[in-house]
């Protein structure tokens, strides 16, 4: 056992290819599992899955107009599209009747669907040029280049920076906003600056897993971290440790067989994770749930029994 | 009996939107919208699985396949959110992308298996006119027609037969409930229709595109109507108009078929959300500027009546002033009233209330 898994965990050191793979996954799970602490906290998590589909033709016109398949270029692409889709979203509830889900949907798929055109309008004018783009659909750590990996690394620490500079107001408006509007905080630029850390997390997943898996990526680390603290910060911190755990061993995984594709493997490690957390978290958790409550039910019956029994006794210490 | 290709692809493309448009008002309705989102990735699962143990693509065991995987999501969905540890929303992010990826990593694997992870997402409808369904070795025709055709008589009987127990559902659980209609057993139907459905349609237009067909049109028929049975009839109209448009689009600009679908779909909904009458952006805009020059009216009339019961001086210039309107604006409502007899306006150009205006004034004031 130990001779097979050894060679792996030393490839992260010695092997080139795998290194940035793992870097950029880790990154990747870091940010998303710190930020996805608000998306799950405030009930947006399918805002995530809407952002990370609307993405897609963004990266398609970023490559049809500057014809260039430069990491940062792409992202900007690929951002502005998300935070357009999440501006229609709004919109679109605020202004009918249309509820919060339907319209979700209907930029999600819209989008989405322009984007396939926009990624199959570039293959029937270019040829195989654009060869690196449906990369995005499923992600493709191993395409990860070191230039990349630099790239999504200061956009990360950017997003980070953000998140402990603004983290008591990201807090406030997140739990009780109308106290934090109370306290004269500008709740609306609060919130699309929130949205914008978001969009540039889903962008930089978008490279690793992809735009169908990002949404695991933002909701699994944070749910699994409620399962072992109330407490937000340290909820953030575990977030971002199960986030990058599962980038490191997800990767890992993935180098071991031929034509595993690194984000789906990333994906289910986190959901194990989440699973784990369920099942065997100490106050929540369902295991713990469930011998507690067996405890609970034979308690009342013994109590009853100790009663009864001593109050026979007294009678005889009576009579 | 031999049909064109491109009549076996539009034919597909508009049966394929129909079915969805029309399941789909339901899931706009029941605010299920997401739930398609996750109904059409997990049943890739289902139907990878029914590929490996049949060893093809025959129509029943991946229906089969897909639509099991499709209720294990709903169920799993629905007992992680009892279970109270996470909110609905983030137990669907939850559950379909691991079913997904499983489903991904099988499709990736075996080489046997002839899906190609890209049409995963978007579908191959262009493939729909060579693959061809044999009886006793006789071709009668295109698969992808045969099996939408059965699902759409399926799904007007669906619908047709449990019409009331789905409209009373949706609109009124508890008097559902208190009719005896089994509101659970509804939802478990609907949900294994849109399974259904979602399988049917995965092979043409894919996870993803899917989506657009169901909650799209029906979104933009909701912006239209009032009336269930209308927004039926209207949702299907508008997903076939979409798939017939896309087509056509896609064949000009030489591009994906379904996701060109999905971007007239969605053009589609943009012109309703703009100009539908009632509820549309442009009808909405302007009746709450009426309101708001109504309202506006009342707050300018109540002024005139104070100042002058304070015998100062009203005209446009004081107006602007306290009321803290533009002059234009003060103008324009001022030469509203004036038109409408309210006011006079002496020789200065200040406002003087009529019998009329006073009276205006006196029931806004109270």
């Amino acid at each position: 056992m130990i001779e097979e898994i050894l060679p792996v965990f030393l490839g992260l050191f010695t092997d080139y290819t795998l290194r940035y793979v793992a870097l950029g996954s880790a990154i990747l799970g870091i940010t998303s599992g710190a930020l996805g602490c608000f998306t799950v906290l405030r009930r947006q998590s399918l805002f995530g899955d809407a952002l990370a589909h609307a993405a897609l033709p963004g990266i398609g016109f970023a490559y049809l107009f500057a014809g260039t398949k430069s990491s940062l270029l792409l992202v900007l692409g690929a951002a502005i599209f998300a935070w357009f889709a999440g501006i229609i979203t709004l919109a679109i509830t605020s202004t009918t009747r249309i509820k919060q889900d339907a319209a979700l949907g209907i930029t999600l798929s819209v989008f989405f669907g322009l984007g396939i055109v926009l990624l199959t309008f570039l293959q029937s004018i270019g040829g195989a040029s654009q060869g690196g783009l449906d990369r995005f659909l499923f992600g493709q750590a191993a395409a990860l280049i070191e230039s990349d990996v630099i790239n999504l690394g200061i956009l990360a620490v950017m997003c980070l920076t953000v998140l402990v500079v603004f983290y008591k107001e990201f807090k406030i408006t997140t739990f009780d906003s109308s106290f934090g509007q109370s306290l004269g905080f500008p709740i609306k630029y609060l919130n699309a600056l929130l949205t914008s850390v978001i969009v540039v997390a889903v962008v930089i997943g978008l490279h690793t897993v992809g735009v169908v898996l990002m949404v695991s990526m933002l909701i699994a680390p944070a749910a699994a971290a409620k399962q072992w603290t109330l407490n937000l910060k340290s909820m953030m911190v575990l977030s971002a440790i199960f986030g990058g755990l599962s980038g490191i061993v997800g990767s890992m995984i993935s180098s071991t067989a031929e034509g595993m594709s690194t984000g789906p493997v990333i994906v289910i490690t986190i959901t194990a994770i989440l699973g784990i957390s369920l099942l065997f978290s100490p106050k929540q958790g369902y295991l713990f749930k469930y011998l507690r409550n067996q405890r609970k039910t034979q308690r009342p019956l013994d109590a009853i029994k100790t009663f009864s029994d001593t109050e026979k006794e007294n009678h005889g210490n009576l009579q | 009996m031999e049909i064109s290709s491109d009549l076996i692809i539009v034919g597909t493309a508009v049966l394929v939107a129909a079915n969805c448009a029309s399941i789909g008002v339901f899931l706009v309705l029941r605010q299920m919208a997401m739930m398609s989102d996750a109904i059409s990735h997990a049943v890739l699962l289902g139907i990878v699985i029914a590929v490996f143990a049949v060893g093809g693509r025959e129509p029943v065991p991946v229906i089969v396949g897909g639509v099991l995987s499709g209720i294990l999501t709903v169920s799993l969905v629905e007992l992680l959110y009892r279970s109270g540890k996470l909110k609905q929303d983030s137990s669907i992010g939850i559950v379909f992308p691991f079913l997904f990826a499983i489903g991904v990593i099988l499709v990736t694997q075996a080489g046997t298996v002839h899906i190609d992870a890209q049409h995963v997402l978007y579908g191959s409808i262009e493939f729909a006119p060579f693959d061809t369904l044999y009886v006793d070795e006789l071709n009668i025709g295109s698969k992808s027609l045969w099996v939408l055709g059965i699902l759409a008589i399926a799904n007007v009987s669906f619908i047709g037969i449990l019409y009331k127990e789905l409209k009373i559902t949706t609109f009124d659980k508890s008097l559902a409930l208190g009719m005896g209609l089994m509101p659970m057993l509804v939802h478990y139907l609907l949900m294994i229709m849109v399974a259904t459905t979602a399988v049917v349609a995965f092979e043409s237009v894919g996870a993803i595109l899917v989506i657009a067909f169901f909650i799209v049109p029906a979104s933009a028929a909701y912006l239209l109507t009032d009336r269930l049975s209308r927004m039926l009839v209207i949702s299907t109209s508008l997903g076939i108009a979409s798939a017939v448009t896309g087509y056509m689009f896609a064949v000009f600009a030489d591009v994906s078929i379904s996701g060109s679908m999905a971007t007239v779909a969605g053009i589609i909904f943009g012109l309703i959300w703009v100009f539908a009458p009632n509820r549309g952006l442009i009808s909405r805009w302007r009746r709450i500027s009426r309101q708001r020059f109504e309202i506006d009216l009342g707050i300018m009339l109540t002024h005139i009546q104070n100042e002058t019961d304070a015998e100062r001086q009203v005209s446009v210039f004081t107006m602007s002033q306290s009321l803290g309107w533009t002059e234009e604006y003060s103008k324009k409502v001022g030469d509203f009233i004036e038109e409408q007899e309210f006011v006079k306006r002496d020789t200065q150009g200040n406002f003087v209330l009529t019998g009329l205006g006073l009276k205006k004034a006196k029931d806004y004031s109270s």
